[in-house]
């Protein structure tokens, strides 16, 4: 028996006027894998997040999560399903401490109606402490620990895009896409992001990673998509993609150019 | 909590210390401060609504319509007489206002902001619009003239009976919204105001929130506008109209946005009293005046009126640091 693919991408298409940012892209991706996406600047990897997290609708093509169509849900839908992102820029709830940001983010942990939590039933208290023990076990696997009381923006940058992949942890994720995750950092840095992705990939979260640093996409992955003017022009496993002429090309302008 | 006693005990003391022309002009800022709260709510959810006082418009009719004496006919032209008990009137107006305020917001907050701000402002237009060439049903210009509120054979007339009534309704109002802002309800809301894209990848409805808080704020305008309606004991096309509504968001602003309770009735306290005496004693120049404060205090009270005692406290600090330093 085949393995359910966990996302399936089939020939989706995203163009903005007559520019084609995504042509025809197929992909699939395995419960349990982790994907690394690389490409030059403008070659489709945001825009293939984007369209798999629902910020906007393919033009053409469809997207399958579990089995099922969903490139019409709205995002918080796709989040409920356990599909999951963070962002480029450090995205955060920028007016809350770093404890606030993962207890919003822990939204979808809650099952209390909107008048059980008004009323601030029995039931709901016990919810509250269960999801605040929660978020201080995603402060602890961080390293927040000690900073939980601190304003998300007064963080390092470090530290944000890191508290970034901690909120992303809160909502649950089943299927994660995680967008430029050491972009800007240190190699100490770098180093502890990679540790903890590959603790949440051990955990059982399929990740889908796209970054630029060919360091960390070759000690995480299994395998490697490279994508160019939004097509896909490699599949595979990440020393042999690294090496394929095409790739080289891509990356570095063909001979006649250069 | 010690502050919140103190006020409240100030509030309840205040009618029998205070000449009762006060009253006056307390008891509007004490209906317009439940306005504000829910407009200061919706906004806190990132909503601009311009139509605020519409609500009221739809409470007070809602109210007077139901609860308008046998007497009250202008020649017919009011057809509809249930002469039901004025409180049960006033919390149909709060209902009423809830139901117009859940099939705007459901129409309305998908797309939310600019759209929902204009939405809101012609809606409240619409209203008058309707009211003022709907005779049979609304009384025309003149409106429909109603009953001051009664507990059985007490009749409330009086400036200091109303004015705890409408305390009371303000007390409610502060209470739900605070409960609101303070449990995990306004954790959310305070999500999607900050950051509206990472809310809905955590899952949060944005739409589903929003069109919560725009109802309950209905409910409350509604509740308000009825109130007011039995306190002017008549509601006209024109009582509750866009000026008003942009008045809500002058008081708040004045006041301060970033407190859920505090400032809205801070403003609504001290610009609804100032807008009535100045109506009173220099026709025209109360958008001027207004016009004057608000660049005040946007210039000199970013946060508003509430964030005084901060301000005075870091200065007090600042000046001890430099007696030191010197």
């Amino acid at each position: 028996m085949v393995a359910l693919a966990i996302l399936e991408v089939r020939n989706v298409s995203r163009h903005f006027g007559n520019l084609a940012a995504l042509d025809g892209i197929d992909l699939s991706v395995d419960k349990g894998e982790i994907i690394g996406i690389a490409g030059p600047n403008g070659s489709g990897k945001s825009t293939l997040f984007n369209v798999i997290t629902g910020i906007f609708p393919p033009t053409k093509g469809e997207v399958f999560y579990k089995g099922q169509k969903i490139d019409r849900l709205r995002p918080d839908q796709r989040a409920a399903k356990g599909l999951v992102r963070t962002f480029q820029a450090n995205v955060l709830f920028r007016d809350g401490t770093v404890l606030d940001n993962i207890l919003r983010a822990s939204h979808l942990q809650f099952k209390a109606n909107s008048w059980q939590v008004f009323f601030n039933t029995p039931a709901n208290r016990r919810e509250e402490r269960e999801v605040l023990g929660k978020a201080k076990e995603i402060l602890d696997f961080w390293g927040f620990s000690t900073v939980e009381n601190v304003m998300a923006s007064e963080l390092p940058h470090g530290d944000q895009r890191r508290l970034g992949l901690a909120v992303a942890m809160a909502i649950n994720p089943e299927l994660l896409l995680v967008d430029e995750p050491v972009g800007g950092m240190s190699g100490g840095e770098r180093a502890s992001v990679v540790e903890h992705i590959a603790r949440l990939h051990n955990e059982g979260v399929t990740i889908l990673l796209v970054e630029h640093h060919v360091q960390t996409l070759l000690a995480l992955c299994e395998r490697l998509i490279v994508l160019n003017f939004g097509r896909k022009i490699a599949d595979g496993v990440p020393r042999q993609v690294a090496a394929d002429p095409a790739v080289i090309e891509a990356y570095l302008g063909s001979e006649e150019v250069a | 909590m010690i502050f919140v006693g103190v006020v409240l005990a100030l509030a309840i003391v205040v009618p029998f210390i205070v000449p009762t022309p006060i009253l006056t002009y307390l008891i509007p800022a004490l209906l317009w401060a439940i306005g504000c709260m829910t407009w200061n709510a919706i906004a806190r959810v990132g909503q601009f609504s311009m139509g605020q006082a519409a609500f009221y418009a739809i409470g007070g009719y809602a109210s007077a319509m139901l609860t308008a004496p046998a007497s009250f006919a202008y020649g017919g032209t009011v057809t509809l007489i249930f002469q039901w008990p004025v409180f049960v009137g006033v919390l149909c107006g709060g209902i009423a206002a809830a139901i117009v305020a859940l099939i705007v917001g459901t129409i309305t907050l998908r797309i939310g902001g600019l759209f929902f701000c204009i939405i809101t402002l012609a809606f409240g237009e619409l209203l008058r619009i309707v009211a003022l060439n709907q005779p049979p049903i609304f009384g025309g210009g003149n409106g429909i003239t109603v009953n001051a509120p009664a507990i059985g054979n007490w009749v409330l007339s009086g400036k200091i009976p109303f004015y705890f009534v409408a305390l009371g309704a303000v007390i409610l109002t502060a209470v739900v919204i605070s409960r609101i802002d303070k449990s995990r309800l306004g954790r959310t809301f305070r999500a999607i105001a900050a950051n509206q894209a990472l809310a809905a990848h955590a899952g949060i409805q944005l739409m589903k929130y929003r069109v919560i808080i725009f109802t309950v704020g209905g409910f409350f305008c509604g509740m308000a506008g009825a109130l007011f309606t039995h306190y002017l004991r008549v509601i006209t096309p024109t009582v509750f109209g866009f000026t008003e509504s942009i008045l809500i968001l002058l008081m708040c602003a004045v006041g301060g946005y970033y407190s859920a309770v505090a400032g809205p009735i801070l403003g609504a306290l001290v610009l609804s009293p100032v807008g009535d005496y100045l109506t009173s004693v220099l026709q025209g120049g109360k958008p001027f005046v207004f016009g004057i404060v608000v660049l005040l205090v946007a210039f000199y009270l970013v946060n508003g009126l509430v964030d005084i005692p901060t301000l005075v406290r870091r200065a007090i600090v600042k000046r001890r640091k430099s007696t030191v330093t010197a």
